[in-house]
Formats: structure tokens, C-alpha cells, sequence
């Protein structure tokens, strides 16, 4: 195999990888369908990831530590159902709802946070119980309160929260965009160039070494789940502006998606180690695939729900190239020794 | 407390609590204990307590299978579809395949978590990605209508006034409480779970053994949707959703920990049965679904919470 091939398989930095794979796909796209190539389906894109890339930023925070978090998507449909209660019953203005809702998100983060540091339960069974619990919560909401019967939000003062474009009349730069990079920016800076942030990589690559270097190991794992909490629910708000609909149903299959781009990012499962240009990359290529797939239905047979399967695959992929980059890793330090 | 932890064990302790929500319901609801409830009940719970028999011996091998709602609803779709056809296989051969598709998925799944050492969550959750949406695309989303003599047997008919699954969950209990406890296959399977390693190095092969549990997790979750196909009379997608949590549920509540290497039959039988006697009465005694499912996401935490100290205190002592 050539030196350069084996650095993008068996390397330690996958976006490289990640970037190439993208432009295959869009590459593969392109020249299969015609639609696929326009500034219009750009923005379709673009369009369809933001509330994908700030839940995937969420989980990012909780896999970095070692745990996972599959309650996400029932905390942003929680948010959609409670951003449609705060508009239509309590008629909070945007900023208050906007508040509230990421507080109640940060608030369920901490419910988990607090389940699996002072209990100790595992996080994956821990998130599994929430994850029914908050889904139930929103049916529950929306089932028994009256006015939340049609979930429709038309009010173009709270619709421009995810509608808006920079600038107004050209409408070149979609806010949710600006969102996006304000996050991913702000994390970025947040988790390379603060000692918070260094501690959350340290607790996650070693718990036990963490702890005796005086991490507050606990502190860090609960910030790190209400960050993610707090996170989810900003992205359930932007889904609902986006869509102007706040259903129970709202994100219900959307955290296998979530773990897949987070894995494909090349953030390690078993923590300490990943990158936000790896999720960023990742989430595009969800994206572009997504959106590939409705063109590719237009143009052959093939049914738009193979992208389901294609979803798992990769996810399988993503993994399997992980397990066998790390036996070879293993076998290379050992050949040196 | 302490007292009780030590006098009282496990299951005697779950069967205590099954009999107190028995109790419980008898007096909210005067239908509960009516012996069409107690039939409808035990029925219900046998589709989801097969494949809660088998996933128990891959969890205390320190293993999970999430892909089991994924396969249910592939296998209904599966058989629905190849029975729709319009010169359709003898039934014996689609009911063969529709088991051949679990196989298969669990041999995916057992060759990646063995050979190629994945996580088993996120190898599971993938197959459940990949069996959902292949069952959309051979239906094409659609519910496939499928009366036919064979499934609608195997789940509606009785014999000697006992509904076939009943019987068939019994048979599976007692089959695999027999290899858990009695062989040496089953031994094993507890070895690897306390230390793969040291089971290993003490001649038992690891791989072959996981292999086969989650090739017959995925058979069961096979059963389990021939048994669903046969009860509603139709294939589609969207059968067995939410099942892994239910199944993964009634396992943790008896008493098989996480972490491997410890776990009884009897105590998933009594997870299973608590959560039926559970769901069937509160929805006997008008709790709405939305409730209940905040109840079982509940019943899980309080099940793994009590556990996890529990375990706890015992170290500590």
C-alpha cells in the first residue's frame, strides 16, 4: 500500500479521510443525478444539518468523557413541545423562551449527569430510561394540553429565529449557519484553550490518572452532560423555528444518526480523544448522503430508505476501521519495542 | 435493610414484589384477575419474554443486543412479503428463511464483536439501523396483509387450553435454564463474563461461544416476529419498536448485571412477568400509554439503581 494511504487509514487524524470521502460523495452524486450540482440544493444542504451539527456537538461533550448520551433526541423533542407550550400558552417573548428551554434542557442534562456520577449506573442504561422518560414527558404535554393539539407556529418574529439570512435581501448567509460556527468556535476555544477543557480530554483518556491529578472527576462529567442537555434543546428551538411545527415525535430516531456522525467523526468511544472538524466533516457527509439519496430516487429505482441501511453501514464502517486501526497499532508498537 | 439483603434473595425478593402488584391490581380493577385477562396478559408478554430468555445468557457473557426491535420487524416483513408473492413458497420454507433472517443478522453481529473486536452497543445499534431500514425498503413502507393457517396456529391457537406462545416461551425458559445452568456451555458463558481473559486462557473459546448467543438472539427475535406477524395479521417496518427497550429492561430488573458474569433465568422470568402484570394493569386501571411509558423508563433506573447499591454496599462490607 502506498505510504499516503496507509497515513489516511491507519493514521491518528481521520479528517482528511472524512474530507475526501466527502467530496467522493458529492462527486458521486453530482454526476449521477442533475438537480444535485445548484446553489438551491446547496442550501437544502445546508438547511437540513444545523439542528443534526448542534445535538452532534452535544454528544461529543459526553462521549469525550467516556459515556454516551441517547436521550438527546427525546430532550430536543422535549424542547419542541415546550417551545410550542411557552409560544402559544404562556406567550413568552423569544429571548425568555429561548432562555427557559435551554435551561430545562440543561436541567435533564443534569438529571443524567447526577444519575451515573452519584449513582454510578451506566450511562448507556441510564440514558436509555431517561430517553422513555422525557419522550413520554413530551407526549404527555402535547396529548393533554389543549392549545398544543396542532403544534403550528406562524409568527414570523419567532420563525426568523432559524430564518433569518445574512444579509436580509441577498439572503447569502442562513443564521443557523452563524449558529453553527458561534458553537463549534466557541467549543472549540472552550475545550483546547481552557483548563476546563483540557480536564474534560484528561478525564476521559484516564479516569483513574484524572482523579489522582485532583480532577474533580465527578464536577467535569456532570458540566460535561449539561452542556450536552443544554445543547440539544438549542437545537430543538432551531428545528422548530426551521419547521414551524413543535411535534412529540420531533428527533425520536434521530440519535442513532447523532452517534454515527459522532463515532464517524473519529471521536473515540472510549473518550479523551476527537475532534470538532471530524463531527463537522461527518455531519456534512450524514447530510450530503440524506440529501443524495432523495436525488438518486429521482433519477434510478433505488428506494430512498436505503439510506437507513447505508447509515448502519457506515456506522459499522467507522467502527470495524477503528478496531482494525487499533490492532494494527497495537502490532506496530510492538514490533518497535 | 441490611438484614433483609441478606436473608432474602434476588428472585425471592422479585417474586415477593410480583405478587404484591398482583395484590395491588386485584383491588384496582375488578377485570384484572379475570381468566381472559390473565390468558391476554400472559400472551402478550410471551412475544417480548422469548427473546428476554436469550438476550440474558448474551448479557451475562458481558454482551448487549440492541437490534432486537430491528429484527422483529424485518422477519415480519420478510415472511409477509414472500407469503404476498404470487406463487409463494411452501409456508415451512418462508417461516425457515424468516428464522434464517435473524440468524444471519446475529452472525453479522457476533463475527463483528468477536473477530473484529467492536463495541457490541454501537455494533448492535448499527444493525439496528441497517434491519429497520431494510424492512422499509422490501415493503416499500407499506403494511403486507398475511392470513394464513401456519403463523395464525403458532400465535392464536391453543393446545390443551394453553395459547402456543405461552407454551412456546415456557419451552424456551425451560430449555435455556437447563443449558445456563446445567451444562457446561453454560458455565462458560458465566466464565467469560467475569473474565474473558482468564476464560480464555483456561481453554474455553471465547469467540465460538459468543458467536453462537447472538446467532440465537437473533433467531429468538425472529420468533418473536412470527409470533407478532401471526397476532396482528400483518408485516410492516414498524413492528417491534421500542421492544430492545423493554426486552433489555425485563433482563436488567432480574437481576443480570451489566457487567457480566451474573444472572439467573428465573429472575428474567420474573423481569418479564413484573413488566407485564405492570403494564396490563395500570392500562387495566386507565393509566394512558403516554404514562406508561414514563413508568418503564422509570422501572428501569429504579431496577439498575437498586442493584448498583446494592452491589455497592456489598463491597463496602
Amino acid at each position: 500500500m502506498k505510504s499516503w494511504l496507509k497515513g489516511l487509514v491507519y493514521g491518528d487524524d481521520i479528517v482528511g479521510a472524512l474530507v475526501i470521502f466527502l467530496a467522493l460523495l458529492i462527486l458521486f452524486f453530482g454526476l449521477m443525478t442533475p438537480h444535485f450540482w445548484s446553489s438551491n440544493n446547496f442550501y437544502a444542504i445546508i438547511g437540513n444539518i444545523p439542528a443534526m451539527a448542534i445535538v452532534c456537538l452535544g454528544l461529543m461533550y459526553v462521549v469525550l468523557i467516556g459515556d454516551l448520551d441517547l436521550s438527546l433526541g427525546s430532550i430536543l423533542g422535549f424542547t419542541a413541545i415546550l417551545a410550542v407550550f411557552f409560544f402559544k400558552v404562556m406567550h413568552f417573548p423569544l429571548w425568555l423562551n429561548l432562555i427557559s428551554c435551554v435551561f430545562v434542557g440543561g436541567l435533564f442534562g443534569a438529571l443524567n449527569g447526577v444519575i451515573v456520577t452519584k449513582i454510578g449506573i451506566n450511562s448507556i442504561i441510564t440514558t436509555l430510561g431517561t430517553m422513555a422518560i422525557i419522550r413520554g414527558l413530551a407526549f404527555w404535554i402535547a396529548t393533554d394540553v389543549d392549545a398544543m393539539q396542532i403544534g403550528r407556529i406562524t409568527d414570523p418574529s419567532f420563525l426568523n429565529f432559524a430564518r433569518y439570512y445574512f444579509p436580509a435581501e441577498s439572503r447569502l448567509i442562513p443564521i443557523t449557519l452563524v449558529y453553527i460556527a458561534i458553537l463549534y468556535g466557541a467549543s472549540f476555544l472552550f475545550l483546547n484553550h481552557t483548563s476546563f477543557g483540557r480536564k474534560i480530554y484528561a478525564v476521559g483518556a484516564n479516569e483513574a490518572t484524572a482523579r489522582l491529578a485532583g480532577i474533580n472527576v465527578k464536577r467535569v462529567k456532570l458540566v460535561c452532560y449539561i452542556i450536552a442537555g443544554m445543547l440539544s434543546a438549542f437545537g430543538g428551538l432551531v428545528l422548530v423555528a426551521q419547521l414551524g411545527l413543535g411535534e412529540a415525535q420531533t428527533g425520536q430516531n434521530m440519535i442513532l444518526e447523532v452517534v454515527t456522525a459522532v463515532v464517524l467523526g473519529g471521536v473515540l468511544l472510549t473518550g479523551g480523544k476527537g475532534r470538532l472538524t471530524g463531527v463537522l466533516v461527518a455531519v456534512l457527509i450524514l447530510g450530503v448522503i440524506r440529501n443524495g439519496m432523495v436525488h438518486l430516487e429521482q433519477v434510478t429505482d433505488i428506494s430512498f430508505y436505503w439510506r437507513d441501511v447505508a447509515k448502519g453501514v457506515i456506522l459499522l464502517l467507522a467502527i470495524g476501521l477503528y478496531s482494525v486501526r487499533k490492532s494494527f497499532n497495537a502490532k506496530r508498537l510492538r514490533t518497535r519495542q | 435493610m441490611k438484614v433483609i439483603g441478606t436473608k432474602i434473595t434476588t428472585n425471592t425478593s422479585l417474586f415477593l414484589f410480583l405478587g404484591f402488584l398482583v395484590i395491588l391490581f386485584s383491588f384496582t380493577s375488578e377485570h384484572f384477575l379475570s381468566p381472559y385477562n390473565i390468558t391476554s396478559l400472559l400472551t402478550n408478554i410471551s412475544y417480548s419474554g422469548i427473546a428476554a430468555i436469550v438476550l440474558t445468557l448474551v448479557m451475562i457473557s458481558r454482551g448487549l443486543d440492541i437490534s432486537i426491535g430491528g429484527v422483529i420487524g424485518l422477519t415480519t416483513v420478510v415472511v409477509s412479503a414472500l407469503y404476498s408473492q404470487s406463487d409463494p413458497l411452501p409456508i415451512w420454507l418462508i417461516l425457515t428463511i424468516g428464522l434464517g433472517v435473524g440468524a444471519v443478522v446475529g452472525l453479522i453481529n457476533g463475527w463483528c464483536i468477536t473477530v473484529l473486536d467492536m463495541d457490541p452497543i454501537i455494533t448492535t445499534l448499527g444493525a439496528m439501523a441497517i434491519t429497520r431500514g431494510l424492512a422499509y425498503v422490501i415493503s416499500d413502507s407499506q403494511s403486507i396483509l398475511m392470513f394464513e393457517e401456519t403463523t395464525d396456529f403458532i400465535s392464536n391457537g391453543v393446545i390443551f387450553n394453553v395459547p402456543i406462545p405461552i407454551l412456546l416461551f415456557m419451552l424456551t425458559a425451560l430449555i435455556f435454564s437447563i443449558v445456563l445452568h446445567k451444562s457446561k456451555f453454560g458455565r462458560s458463558i458465566y466464565a467469560i463474563g467475569a473474565n474473558e481473559v482468564s476464560a480464555s486462557l483456561s481453554g474455553i473459546s471465547v469467540n465460538k461461544t459468543k458467536m453462537i448467543l447472538y446467532v440465537l438472539t437473533g433467531i429468538a427475535a425472529s420468533v418473536s416476529g412470527i409470533i407478532l406477524l401471526g397476532q396482528t395479521s400483518v408485516g410492516m417496518p414498524q413492528h417491534g419498536i421500542g421492544a430492545e427497550l423493554e426486552v433489555i429492561t425485563a433482563v436488567l430488573l432480574g437481576g443480570t448485571a451489566l457487567s457480566g458474569g451474573k444472572g439467573t433465568i428465573y429472575g428474567t422470568i420474573a423481569g418479564v412477568l413484573i413488566l407485564g402484570v405492570l403494564f396490563n394493569g395500570l392500562t387495566i386501571s386507565g393509566v394512558r400509554y403516554v404514562h406508561l411509558q414514563i413508568f418503564q423508563g422509570l422501572l428501569l433506573l429504579v431496577a439498575v439503581a437498586t442493584y448498583e447499591i446494592k452491589t455497592r454496599n456489598e463491597v463496602a462490607r
